[in-house]
């Protein structure tokens, strides 16, 4: 065990000095704006995966916290001033606005079924889509509008340095969440909630609280997201946003924090390559197409995600040198019930 | 007598739960096999795992010789085995005429016979013939059941504690007419009411945590009152 | 009054397409405990195959005859490659239908452009009647009669005949269906391609009502879909129709009066019958003894 913490501790590391020269080896602009934005997307998508995996609920209704933190953030430095104080301002806003609609709506919805659940997400998310068109006084519709950031992030450089940060400490924040005790009570639910009921826990109390958590990141998200872009249109509500997150977390491994990082990393310069060979080839112009059947297939053949396999083959591997010492049978990979 | 239903070495997992860790035991045609043992020994299961409603995860499973252990549950239920379970599984929605329509594979004059046959065994039915299954008294529901596993020429009936929740005169008449269909077929019967199994049962298999532990005449089991003490806490 | 007649038969009318999406939806849920998340690609697809059926053969019937065999044969692929390997799973249930609709989403864009395809109706159905000074649009009548017929063929079968029966018995009780020696997989699959074409009709007949179609129409009706079945209650056929005419009307007044409020007026809806009746309006009686 000891090695094996140590081992992720050196990985951790390596990982981060990589990123914190990467910039300096390479001065490419796309790259940096890549991994700003695969950043981003992986703070979006490790708030999802406190959800999906780790309590195991499935939300239709992300990119609603997403869109509120990015149009808090957006209409505040527009509005008001494109001050490093307003900014941080708008994040804490964003994240208590969105904290209060995740509570709402979860104190609401949560009792459901999953089935109900995610359509009610859904419908929810709809709704707030359709605000963000018809509060044209505000967010000027489906054209969206520019706004100044502040002057601190004007340089690249810096804003990739603020969200490499931000992503660092979340990461932090919630690992160290998922391993607490609330942490442990949302796995249960996950596996049994009736049986985590039954030991007399409030499980919906709980999954109201991880509802809450990943609300306040995912708008954490959106608020770095809009000024990344400096400027912000209802696309910042649509599905789209629910969905890359969705496929983030499921390519990169459900319940393993590390793993919707690394399937942030992977979409999005998926995205990327295909929105350039797009241009040579129309066909790419629907790459959605591609993720879409991507997504499938995953759900289907890889439901645990590249984490979660590569863990999987770790313990068949170590379970194998176990039992060539000992004997002792490796323990069966347990079923989801439903 | 032919052995119409034999169970080797017969596993069951639900789950990440072993249930049947062994059950063995055979029924006779023209018997009663009443299958034993304590709550939660694995007699429900057994008779779903014939049914293929709980799979079999290893052992055998054979019906007039032939295997079933892969058979899905509606082939099992058209090579002629017949469920009552435990709660009855009558339709709610749907009335008493419409709980035996849907369950007849064919509407000749044969299945008309029986019909007629399990209406004369319970003319209750007949009397709330238009009513929904879901207003029956427990009674008419496991009568109800029961017609409906007979109703096409079943070679064997699985019955799953008929007497559960019943009135005692419920009981008597519940019982009097398992010992009417049997002169037509061979039965399965749970019961964890002794008196009663042993009064219409011919053999008995004890199951106890999921492994038949003991079988034999039923006869023998009543005299026998060191095994119902051990395994059925009574005697 | 004109006005209120013509909110009627608005409402009326677009109740009966979303009756007709949620019929599928509320059946699929009911007998195999599946939400599927594509049935607005399926209702997409009727729309689009119909009417390129119907602008290739200047047919508006085998427009409508294109349309429901698409949307049969689709639910084919969906039940056989997507819904099986997943089924009994609901989370896996609930991702892998969404991303098939993004799929079939996308696939309309691909086929037939990702612009919007202007849709007349045929001369026989357009124009309107005049009674009295209440103006009646030809199509929406037809529209509602084409529900009520469904509706009625629907609820004749399942309440006449054995098909139905199996039907309504299968979505009681699944294991004593089976053990009462009916393939219910093979239930499945007719009720999932059943509920399929009535789907991709609902599109077809969708198109001249709305005038326009375009490829994200299908979630956003969809989305009235899943509000109509919980209202009416999973799983139950006539409480869907009732919900569905529900919803229309409120769509309707709504629109004319608190346009602002048109779609928000069915979330509250499903909002209060989801805090208060958690099962549905109309919900089938359902008997759970173990």
């Amino acid at each position: 065990m000891n090695n094996k913490m140590s081992l992720r501790y050196v990985a951790f590391f390596l990982l981060l000095a990589i990123f914190i020269i990467l910039p300096f080896a390479n001065d490419s602009r796309t790259l940096l704006i890549l991994l700003t934005q695969i950043f981003i997307f992986g703070i979006l998508a490790m708030s999802y995966d406190i959800l999906l995996g780790y309590t195991g609920i499935v939300s239709f209704g992300h990119a609603m916290f997403f869109g509120v933190g990015a149009y808090t953030t957006a209409v505040m430095l527009k509005q008001m001033d494109n001050t490093l104080l307003i900014f941080v301002l708008s994040i804490v806003i964003g994240m208590l606005l969105a904290g209060f609609i995740s509570f709402l709506v979860g104190l609401l919805t949560l009792r459901l079924k999953s089935h109900f659940f995610a359509m009610l997400t859904l419908a929810f998310s709809g709704l707030f889509l359709v605000l963000a068109e018809k509060w044209r006084t505000v967010t000027y519709g489906n054209d969206g509008f520019t706004f100044r950031a502040p002057d601190i992030f004007r340089d690249r450089m810096t804003f990739y340095f603020f969200v490499l940060a931000s992503l660092v400490i979340i990461f932090l924040a919630l690992y160290r969440f998922v391993n607490s005790p609330t942490g442990r009570i949302l796995i249960a639910v996950r596996e049994n909630e009736q049986r985590t009921k039954s030991l007399g826990y409030n499980t919906l109390h709980y999954k109201v609280i991880a509802s809450i958590v990943a609300g306040i990141v995912a708008s954490f998200a959106g608020s770095l997201y809009a000024v990344s872009l400096r400027f912000v249109n209802t696309s910042v509500m649509a599905m789209d946003i629910t969905l890359d997150a969705l496929l983030m977390t499921i390519i990169g491994g459900v319940g393993t924090l590390v793993g919707p990082l690394l399937g942030a990393a992977v979409i999005e310069y998926a995205q990327h390559a295909l929105s350039g060979l797009a241009r040579d080839y129309p066909i790419f112009e629907r790459w959605i197409i591609f993720f879409g059947i991507l997504y499938i297939l995953a759900v289907i053949f890889f439901p645990k995600g590249i984490i979660g396999t590569l863990r999987l083959l770790f313990w068949k591997w170590r379970g194998k040198l176990k039992q060539r010492k000992s004997q002792v049978a490796l323990p069966q990979e347990k079923e989801r019930f439903e | 007598m032919t052995t119409l239903l034999t169970l080797n070495e017969v596993h069951t997992h639900i789950g990440q739960y072993h249930i049947l860790q062994g059950v063995n035991f055979e029924a006779k045609e023209g018997q009663v096999t009443v299958l034993l043992g304590r709550n939660g020994a694995g007699k429900t299961t057994t008779l779903k795992t014939i049914m293929g409603l709980t799979p079999a995860t290893k052992g055998e499973i054979a019906f007039r010789s032939h295997s079933i252990k892969k058979n899905p549950t509606y082939k099992v239920a058209k090579l002629g085995i017949g469920y009552v379970p435990e709660n009855q599984g009558i339709f709610a929605d749907l009335t008493v005429e419409e709980n035996m329509k849907v369950a007849m594979r064919k509407e000749d004059s044969e299945t008309l016979e029986r019909q007629q046959y399990v209406l004369d065994l319970f003319p209750d039915l007949k009397k709330f013939w238009k009513k929904a299954g879901g207003h029956l008294s427990g009674g008419q529901k496991q009568m109800l059941s029961m017609a409906r596993a007979f109703i096409n020429d079943s070679q064997l009936i699985l019955i799953d504690e008929p007497s559960k929740g019943l009135a005692p005169i419920v009981v008597e008449k519940v019982m009097e007419a398992i010992v009417e269909m049997k002169k037509k077929t061979s039965i399965v019967l749970v019961e964890q009411n002794f008196m009663m199994a042993s009064r219409i049962g011919d053999t008995y298999t004890l199951i106890d945590d999921g492994r038949t532990v003991h079988a034999g005449d039923m006869q023998d089991l009543i005299h026998d009152e060191e095994l119902k003490r051990k395994y059925l806490g009574i005697g | 009054m004109e006005l209120l007649v013509n909110l009627i038969i608005n409402g009326l009318a677009t109740g009966m397409l979303i009756f007709l999406l949620a019929a599928g939806l509320t059946l699929i849920f009911g007998l195999m405990d599946v939400l599927n998340f594509a049935h607005g690609g399926l209702f997409v697809w009727g729309a689009y195959a119909g009417i390129f059926t119907y602008m290739f053969t200047e047919s508006f019937i085998v427009g409508i005859i294109g349309a429901i065999v698409t949307g049969a044969l689709l639910g084919l692929i969906t039940e056989k490659f997507i819904i099986t390997p997943v089924y009994g799973n609901h989370v896996q249930q609930i991702l892998i239908t969404l991303g098939l609709m993004l799929v079939l989403q996308e696939l309309i864009k691909v086929f037939f452009g990702p612009n919007g395809v202007a849709v007349k109706t045929p001369s026989y159905l357009a124009g309107s009647w005049e009674i009295g000074d209440v103006i009646i649009i030809k199509y929406r009548l037809f529209i509602i009669v084409i529900g009520f017929v469904i509706f009625g063929i629907f609820q004749y079968m399942l309440k006449r005949t054995k098909i139905g029966l199996i039907v309504r018995a299968g979505v009681q009780d699944k294991e004593m269906a089976q053990a009462l020696g009916i393939h219910i997989k093979r239930v499945f699959l007719y009720v999932f391609m059943v509920g399929a074409a009535l789907a991709a009709l609902s599109g077809m007949l969708m198109a001249p009502y709305s005038g326009v179609i375009y490829a994200e129409m299908g979630m956003e009706y969809a989305i009235l879909g899943f509000i109509v079945v919980v209202i009416g209650g999973m799983g139950s056929f006539s409480g869907s129709l009732l919900a569905a005419i529900l919803v229309g009307l409120a769509g309707s007044f709504m629109a004319y009066y608190v346009p602002v409020l048109s779609l928000a007026v069915n979330m509250i809806l499903m909002a209060i019958v989801l805090i208060f009746r958690p099962q549905g309006l109309f919900a089938m009686r359902k008997e759970r003894t173990s």
